[in-house]
């Protein structure tokens, strides 16, 4: 028994080489927390930390679902589109000068909507045999546009208090939000690692047509990826949209690129196949890290016009890091 | 009727209006090794995937120790022991042989959720089963093909399976590879499991197999008992005429002058010390082990890669080097090993890959010619006897020996004077080799200096007027036609030293 446990241990060891990128952006982040709290103690403050954690919440819970639909080898980039929808509907549904629904149907509504909007992504993508970047752009656009002729240039301003809670009420002294995020993501994990689901979800984004011949549909987990990015779209937006006291037509604007760049840079394979989500919800608290951290060093407004080219350079950092690091482990392990 | 184990009645299938399969009987004994064996297109793995049940036949009927089985089911077909390694995607690279093994029925334990202690107990038991040695945790693109498809058969084997088909199980394995797999194989079968082996390899098949059965466009031939089988005989059945004496070409006409010469060729880490020359008619051979460093010469000499020291000379001026710009203006072509990914663009026509490599030259004032296209695809369809539907059918459409005449064909429409071949038959069925050889022959005699690159020995001491091995990245030895075998050629390729362990093929 004993070669079988050296291979277990050897094995244990490749695992954790291939988590890598898990270990270096926790690293990232930490180096940065506290290299940025050495210059300004203030960034480390308690209220300060948990603001950030708060900032986060909405990439967190949407990068959950999308790297579900990247890891099958599809891509989502109507989540930003969805949201302002979302945001809008759930506004005038609750708003006591427009609809004046109860809150917790509002928000019910919502979440259906998110959920039925990513289905259509995803039934669009897999019995309409179309490129899901097609369908997200399409879908992403036409988006946008309903939501300016819902809103009609009127921006919602009295969101009801009861609203106003998913966004800044807290549980045993917690913010609403990151609780919410802490169980999405909680429920992600468990869901990639532990559950037959989870297994399928990365074989089919491996070898779909093994798959399939292993009796797996790729098809059903690919509308249930679309599915549950959408609602968790929705979903995010209830926990963090109600924050302010408007909404307005710029939510989301941009937010679908923002959660695209956390799950490439948290080390999923844009090809299908490979990712995990602890990476993909690192590197949004890294990106989300970024804007503060320019304020917080004090370095002069025009500082903080650099969060994009920060965050464009973390995309080419992770693909360049798979490139070098992957290439030589791979041919290693084939000639030995 | 209750002699066979698995037995189909008229199983036919067509796509669209293309029959693929008709009117298929096919019977196995319990216990056997049967070889199902056809050129390419003759609807083998239509056969196989009908019986593993991914794909629905649209007539006949399959039944197993006499009970029917449904159709079109992978599901019903596992459940009842016959379980396929497909040639292509069977196993899931980026994951690990666990989750290969138990993709799609994972064991749960309470909760739903996996029960990965039981998984990793039952992958060991199978892999122990199958004598083989693997890292449990490592994905699967990480470990070697061979170990890939140890995996493969290690799940086919996890469903209980009383039928394990497998499809071209040696097309990526090394010699040693291929014994160790019928090792296995031989193993399964004394535990009772019947085995369907397709193949294109006649040794395998004498090798391994107790009957073998023979489709010919999508057709049932013959099934016969493999003892007392002639070679002659089996290949007759497959092609439906006699090719071998055909294939066999005749003496070839006294070389020219010469055409190619390469001086003291030489890329770091690769190969070194690399001289030879091509005279105008003559077909020369290189030989070598897997990673010997043959096809790394051809790119070299054709600009691909650029050498780190030696020279080119056509006609006895050099070539510029790393240029393949110049290298097809001064008329050498290359057919590359990989033609799927590097001799064709796939999804693009039959005419368009045909005329691949002129498009830009044949139009007037910058634009395309559609004529003159059409009429130059047209003529190199009927030159290689391309089957297909039509030019403008995609290439991926065509089986591997056609798709071969059009990686091959692309070239003709430059007038190269020297052509590099690089296993220009892998994959490719008799029949099609057979005419790949004939034009070879006639392009030699008008003129052309070829160089073939192949892991195929027969087929070199069948074409070439001399053969070149290489060894470890060096010229080990040249060889004249009359002292070609196969035990010479081996005698310069395999290494000076053997090390019991360090097979060259196994470096891929």
């Amino acid at each position: 028994m004993t070669p079988n446990a050296r291979t277990a241990r050897m094995g244990a060891g490749l695992g954790r080489l291939a988590r890598q990128r898990e270990v270096s952006l926790l690293a990232l982040l930490l180096l940065t927390l506290f290299g940025v709290g050495a210059i300004n103690p203030a960034f480390l403050a308690a209220g300060n930390l948990r603001d950030l954690l708060v900032q986060s919440v909405p990439a967190i819970i949407a990068a959950c679902g999308l790297t579900l639909v990247i890891v099958l080898g599809e891509i989502d980039i109507s989540i930003g589109g969805m949201m302002g929808l979302l945001a809008t509907v759930m506004g005038q549904l609750t708003s006591p000068s427009h609809a004046g629904w109860p809150v917790l149907a509002g928000v019910a509504v919502t979440l259906l909507l998110g959920a039925g909007l990513g289905c259509l992504n995803g039934l669009l993508v897999t019995f309409g045999r179309m490129p899901s970047i097609i369908v997200t752009l399409a879908m992403l656009t036409i988006l946008q546009g309903v939501n300016l002729t819902l809103m009609n240039g009127q921006w919602i301003t009295d969101l009801p208090p009861g609203l106003r809670f998913f966004g800044i009420g807290t549980l045993a002294g917690i913010p609403f939000s990151l609780w919410t995020a802490g169980i999405v993501v909680a429920l992600s994990v468990l869901l990639t690692r532990e559950t037959p689901l989870g297994r399928r979800i990365y074989a089919a984004g491996s070898a779909p047509d093994a798959a399939r011949l292993a009796g797996i549909s790729v098809r059903r987990l690919k509308l249930f990826a679309f599915t549950l990015t959408g609602f968790l779209t929705a979903l995010a937006t209830v926990v963090s949209v109600p924050r302010l006291s408007v909404i307005e037509t710029g939510i989301g604007s941009g937010f679908e690129l923002l959660v695209v760049t956390c799950v490439v840079v948290g080390g999923t394979r844009i090809s299908g196949g490979q990712g995990a989500i602890l990476g993909s919800v690192l590197a949004a608290l890294l990106l989300g890290l970024v804007r503060p951290m320019l304020i917080f060093l004090h370095l002069g407004v025009s500082a903080t016009y650099w969060e994009k080219a920060i965050q464009g350079g973390f995309i080419l950092a992770a693909v360049l890091a798979d490139q070098t690091a992957r290439r030589p482990l791979r041919r290693g392990a084939e000639s030995a | 009727m209750k002699d066979f184990f698995l037995e189909t009645t008229g199983v036919g299938k067509s796509y669209g209006s293309v029959p693929a399969l008709a009117d298929v009987n096919l019977r196995l004994a319990a216990g056997e090794v049967h070889a199902l064996m056809g050129e390419n297109g003759a609807g083998k793995s239509t056969l196989i995937k009908c019986l593993s049940g991914a794909v629905r036949p649209d007539a006949g009927r399959l039944t197993l120790e006499g009970a029917t089985i449904a159709p079109g089911d992978i599901r019903a077909a596992e459940a009842a022991g016959i379980v396929a390694l497909h040639q292509e995607s069977s196993v899931f690279p980026h994951l690990n042989a666990i989750d290969n093994i138990f993709a799609g029925r994972e064991l749960r334990r309470f909760g739903g959720l996996l029960d990965r202690p039981r998984m990793q107990r039952d992958t060991q038991a199978l892999l122990d089963r199958l004598g083989e040695k693997i890292n449990l945790r490592q994905p699967l693109e990480t470990l070697s093909f061979a170990q890939r498809q140890m995996v493969g058969i290690a799940r086919a084997l996890s469903y209980r399976s009383r039928l394990l088909i497998l499809d071209e199980p040696t097309a990526s394995l090394s010699a040693r590879e291929t014994q160790s797999l019928f090792r296995i194989i031989r193993h399964l079968q004394s535990e009772g499991i019947a085995i369907l082996y397709v193949s294109h390899r006649l040794e395998e098949v004498f090798a391994l197999a107790d009957r073998v059965t023979v489709l010919r466009d999508g057709r049932f031939v013959a099934t016969r008992p493999v003892a007392g089988l002639r070679r002659e005989e089996l290949v007759g059945l497959m092609v439906g005429r006699e090719l071998l004496e055909e294939a066999r070409p005749p003496k070839s006409a006294p070389p020219g002058e010469i055409r190619l010469e390469v001086r003291g060729l030489a890329q770091t880490g690769r190969f070194q010390d690399i001289s030879f020359t091509l005279r105008a008619g003559e077909i020369v051979g290189l030989a070598g082990l897997v990673g010997a460093g043959r096809s790394e010469v051809a790119a070299a000499v054709f600009g691909v890669e650029r050498a780190t020291a030696g020279k080119v000379l056509v006609d006895g001026v050099p070539l510029p080097p790393g240029s393949v710009q110049a290298a097809i203006a001064r008329g050498l072509a290359l057919a590359p090993e990989d033609r799927q990914r590097q001799g064709l663009v796939l999804p693009l026509s039959v005419a368009d890959n045909l005329l691949l490599t002129t498009v830009g030259g044949m139009g007037k004032g910058g634009f395309r010619s559609a004529k003159r296209e059409q009429a130059m695809a047209a003529e190199a369809r009927q030159k290689w006897n391309i089957k297909t539907a039509s030019l403008q059918a995609a290439v991926q459409t065509l089986s591997g020996g056609n798709q071969q005449k059009v990686a091959l064909g692309k070239w003709l429409a430059t007038v190269p004077r020297i052509l590099l071949l690089d296993e220009p038959t892998r994959g490719v069925d008799v029949g099609a080799k057979a005419e790949i050889y004939r034009h070879l022959r006639q392009f030699a005699r008008d003129g052309m200096a070829t160089l073939v690159i192949s892991s195929d020995l027969p087929e070199l001491l069948l074409l070439c007027d001399r053969i070149l091995v290489m060894r470890e990245g060096r010229m080990a030895g040249e060889l004249s036609r009359a002292e070609a075998t196969e035990e010479t050629i081996l005698a310069l390729a395999l290494p000076v030293q053997p090390e019991a362990d360090a097979p060259e093929e196994n470096r891929r």
